[in-house]
């Protein structure tokens, strides 16, 4: 299901460690991929912190945790339901949490509040999130800091792992161990790395840790440092140094530019 | 209901007539931007129930009625949605009633029609639907849909007849349709409560008066109860 040729779904999850950009990251990959119009993009926000809506103009009203909770919430109460039913409403839920502006959707995750086990609730939601993704060409995840968050609460497997680093020791250690953990916990075809905010004058000898593969390096730029600061929405991003070198990223990723797969409208042939 | 006949946004009876539509993928989700009709979105009026009968009398077998415009050259519209389906069955005992009850309710997920995405909430009889605009395009109809699901209805051998109402006409007519299925979704909670929680405590039960008033569900409650008791003295 998740290769990238074909008309399937190509699933990109961007990790990395907490501060390095990959909400911006996300957010921009998330736009570049959405610029032909023929492509339906779901960017999916599996940070609690619920930055990547902002950064796509979207108002994240109902999260999957949300969804979730309310439903844990009835349970305690005493509401009880025939499974399949169940499914069913969660079904409707989560597509009803989903924002759509043109070819790009949204759908944000949230924080659990709920202690405890509920492995059911949980396999339904992920199972309807799986559902949903499939009809898009393209899912890009923002992940935290650690690909298991997102095998635990968004996908059981990705197509491609992005990991974002700055040029810190800790922040290159940070993705070394992601892809570790991903070796041995979540499924994925291909994984780079990108390192972000490198600064003029530094840019010489930018190298992977062993086993990381190099897609590119993004500078430290200011149109991308304004639209940050400010909360605005990177679908409006100019061309700029960032989005050149994400173009780059892109494509030695295989993703950009991003392959027409849609030849029908509202459904796959 | 008779109030709606006279809906200013057009009243048809006609019989159902199948015709072959091509399925759509297992999720089948219409994008926003692929819809030419949306139904029932979760922000505007949205009342679908089921009901069952065994009086032959009560379902005109094939029938359907619309309330309010059909789907065809409406691009960009969102209508509220009113649906009922109202079955002829036979053979429903206290004891098979409350599978056979889920078996039907789930039929309706079964009809998967190319560029048409329905999402439903039986508790709370809401039901969405998105139509793309190539299926409006094809020949899509509301029509169509209600025949497609009266066949998926008959292909259960307890399912006599079928009978579909569909309203769009307007916030207020769904809301009339809303209150008629109120009590049937209470007496169908009442069921699943009792099937599920094997709870047979009439002083502590919300379901009270739904079960005082519906014979069947008294016996259904009468039945439970004793295979509770019998398990109980077995063990």
């Amino acid at each position: 299901m998740k290769e990238t040729e074909g008309g399937k779904t190509t699933i990109i999850a961007v990790c990395g460690k907490g501060g390095v950009g990959k909400t911006s990251i996300s957010a921009i990959t998330s736009a570049m991929l959405a610029e032909d119009p023929a492509n339906r993009v779901l960017a999916i926000d599996a940070d609690p912190a619920v930055g990547l809506a902002l950064a796509l103009g979207f108002r994240a009203r109902r999260t999957v945790d949300d969804i979730r909770n309310d439903l844990i919430a009835k349970v305690k109460e005493g509401v009880r339901g025939d499974m399949g039913q169940m499914a069913k409403a969660l079904d409707y839920e989560v597509l009803a949490a989903l924002e759509e502006k043109n070819n790009l959707a949204f759908l944000a995750i949230g924080r659990p509040e709920q202690e405890g086990c509920y492995c059911q609730v949980n396999d339904f939601l992920k199972d309807v999130i799986e559902t949903i993704s499939a009809s898009f060409d393209y899912v890009v995840i923002d992940g935290e800091a650690g690909i298991e968050q997102v095998n635990r609460r968004v996908m059981e497997r990705v197509s491609h792992l992005l990991l974002v680093s700055d040029q810190s020791a800790k922040g290159l250690a940070v993705a070394s161990s992601i892809l570790d953990v991903a070796g041995r916990a979540v499924g994925f075809d291909r994984c780079g790395l990108v390192i972000n905010r490198v600064r003029a004058g530094e840019d010489r000898g930018i190298g992977a840790p062993p086993g990381l593969h190099l897609l590119g390096s993004l500078p430290e730029d200011d149109n991308v440092r304004t639209f940050d600061m400010e909360g605005k929405c990177f679908l409006d991003l100019p061309e700029c140094p960032v989005r050149a070198g994400m173009r780059r990223c892109l494509s030695a990723f295989g993703l950009y530019p991003a392959a027409k797969k849609r030849n029908t409208e509202g459904v796959r042939a | 209901m008779d109030g709606m006949r006279s809906s200013t946004h057009g009243f048809a009876e006609f019989t159902a007539v199948n015709r072959p539509w091509p399925a759509g993928e297992k999720s089948n989700i219409v994008l926003q931007c692929d819809t030419a009709v949306e139904l029932g979105n979760p922000r505007d009026e949205s009342a679908s129930f089921l009901v069952w009968t065994g009086n032959p009398g009560l379902v005109r077998d094939g029938m359907i009625t619309r309330i309010g415009p059909d789907v065809a050259g409406r691009d960009g519209a969102r209508l509220p949605l009113g649906k009922a389906v109202i079955l002829d069955v036979e053979g429903f005992t206290e004891e098979n009633c409350y599978d056979r009850h889920r078996e039907i309710e789930l039929a309706r997920y079964d009809v998967n029609l190319k560029g048409y995405m329905m999402r439903a909430v039986s508790q709370y009889m809401r039901e969405w639907s998105r139509i793309s605009r190539q299926a409006i395009a094809e020949g899509f109809s509301l029509d169509l849909l209600a025949a497609s699901l009266m066949e998926r209805y008959r292909r259960l051998d307890y399912v006599r007849g079928v009978e579909i109402l569909i309203v769009t006409s307007s916030p207020d007519d769904v809301r009339s349709l809303q209150h008629v299925g109120e009590r049937a979704v209470r007496l169908i909670s009442a069921m699943n409560k009792m099937a599920q929680e094997m709870s047979f405590d009439c002083g502590t039960c919300d379901f009270t008066d739904v079960c005082s008033e519906v014979s069947e569900l008294r016996t259904m409650r009468d039945s439970l109860r004793g295979k509770e008791n019998a398990l109980y003295e077995r063990n």
